[in-house]
């Protein structure tokens, strides 16, 4: 019952991790057409429904932190980024700070000062207490 | 202003009950005592001091018909308690629990009272008359964790409970010989009419609205939730705010909510005409202030250290670290309490907090709240 189950589970990784792939190539282009703000909404979006294993979750990560390093106007960025991707956007950017890189660090700090004066302290919150949809 | 009156009794207030008429307030300054105290002449007199329980009591509730004070302590034990001539006598009611009971609430017909615990479990006390004592039977089905608050359905049979598990649990409570048979209702004692898992944190602070068709609590992710139509296939909704997470609601009307909590001050929560809930503002003046200083000294400090670094040593505004919000609660608001009810809404409600003070609040000087209530 657990290998049937294990296998289903790794298919379903593959199509996960396929639709990343997808989605990063659109980051990409883009970015090159100096876009960063539609990147990293593409970046963040259906993030919920592509949850997987591990893997599927770096893969992930690896678009957001792609397009969240090419973000150089945090406060239009935020203005124009849907109240309902605060909270996913919030848990990326801890999962930056906790990376310890530099670059990525400073990045993520920024954006998370700006992020928490919009949308509040309660953002942060669901973030600690959501151990259930991780990043 | 909404706030009517502010009192210090205590240092640190964990519960609090009043008496049918209003007079006379029991509440429990984080110890192991109750403390009556009644309002004389604009000065409040400590009137009676009910000491029995060991431990911090966790749970206060006062019957309006009946009279009767019930106390649930951490010292897993529950005490109902009778004014005989000027003296109020404990009769201790043997809960059967080997935790902590946390919250405790009288049932609308004050024939029995329900008392969360620490064990995970929810018991229902009633009284038998033959041996003139309260006795108390568990809810077989567990909650995963700590019972935080339970709240009695107006049909005094269903009763929500809420957990640190998450879960929001809905439980018959019918006992034979005490409550009537109802033949739309065939329900046994203990079963599970509703598992509501909505949360991925914390639950606190369930209430029923006033005719029982919707529920309503708030998880430690600062979201509230309403679940309309509550049975087979209800209707829930996430309403998700921006601040510190609420610990205790109030249904002020069918289709408003007060919530209190972390942020000191009262939230006013409303449904519109298609049942959308949504927030609607605080209850109280919260200055706009800049980002820095809207949080208070402690926060600023904290902020400033943790932007320091990102921003080459250039700290929030400094000067403002000190400025207070205005606020009348100086901290976590724990408990709110109707005082006045016109027909099934209530104008009047009292809070406490774990700053000692009670604060008695009133809605008939915000014109655009009672606009809403009066739809």
């Amino acid at each position: 019952m657990a290998r049937a189950g294990s296998f289903v589970e790794a298919d379903n990784a593959e199509a996960i991790i396929t639709r990343i792939e997808h989605k990063s190539r659109k980051i990409e282009s883009l970015l090159k057409q100096y876009k960063p703000v539609e990147a990293l909404k593409t970046a963040l979006e259906g993030t919920y429904a592509m949850t997987g294993d591990e893997r599927c979750k770096s893969a992930h990560w690896i678009a957001v932190h792609r397009a969240l390093m090419a973000i150089k106007d945090v406060d239009g960025m935020l203005s124009s980024l849907d109240p309902e991707y605060y909270d996913i956007l919030m848990k990326y950017l801890y999962r930056g700070l906790a990376t310890g890189d530099r670059p990525t660090c400073d990045q993520c700090l920024r954006i998370h000062e700006k992020l928490t004066e919009k949308a509040g302290l309660g953002c942060i919150l669901r973030f600690l207490t959501d151990t259930v949809n991780t990043v | 202003m909404a706030v009517t009156a502010v009192h210090q009794l205590a240092q640190c207030i964990t519960c609090h009950a009043w008496s049918a008429d209003r007079s006379m307030v029991a509440l429990c300054p984080n110890n192991s005592e109750v403390h009556i105290y009644r309002l004389v002449e604009d000065k409040w007199e400590k009137m009676h001091v009910l000491q029995k329980h060991d431990q911090l009591i966790s749970g206060i509730d006062w019957s309006a018909r009946s009279n009767k004070i019930v106390t649930a302590s951490h010292d897993r034990n529950s005490y109902v308690w009778n004014l005989e001539r000027s003296e109020w006598v404990p009769t201790l009611v043997i809960l059967r629990l080997n935790r902590a009971a946390l919250c405790v609430q009288w049932s609308p017909k004050e024939n029995k009272f329900a008392v969360g615990s620490g064990a995970k479990t929810v018991c229902i006390c009633y009284y038998e008359q033959e041996n003139n004592w309260w006795v108390s039977k568990l809810i077989r089905k567990r909650h995963d964790s700590s019972v935080t608050c339970v709240s009695w359905h107006p049909d005094n049979i269903l009763v929500a409970s809420t957990s640190t598990d998450g879960k929001c649990r809905i439980f018959s409570t019918f006992i034979k010989g005490v409550d009537a048979k109802d033949p739309k209702n065939e329900s046994r004692f203990g079963e599970l009419i509703v598992q509501l898992d909505l949360s991925p944190s914390w639950t606190f602070g369930v209430k029923w609205s006033p005719s029982g068709n919707t529920l309503a609590y708030v998880g430690h992710n600062s979201v509230i939730y309403f679940v309309d139509d509550v049975g087979p296939s209800p209707l829930a909704q996430n309403v998700v705010f921006r601040d510190l997470p609420l610990r205790d609601v109030l249904f002020v009307s069918e289709k408003m909510v007060i919530g209190v909590g972390y942020d000191c001050i009262p939230m006013v929560f409303a449904a519109d005409e298609r049942g959308i809930w949504s927030f609607i503002r605080y209850l109280g003046e919260r200055k706009a202030v800049s980002s820095g200083s809207r949080y208070g000294s402690q926060f600023s400090e904290a902020f400033g250290k943790f932007y320091g670094q990102a921003k080459q040593g250039g700290s929030n505004d400094a000067s403002e670290t000190s400025r207070t919000r205005g606020v009348v609660h100086e901290n976590c608001i724990n408990s709110i309490i109707p005082l006045s009810r016109q027909g099934t809404q209530i104008r009047r409600f009292s809070t406490t907090g774990l700053d000692g003070k009670l604060v008695m609040w009133d809605l008939e000087t915000e014109q655009d709240l009672l606009e809403l209530l009066v739809h």
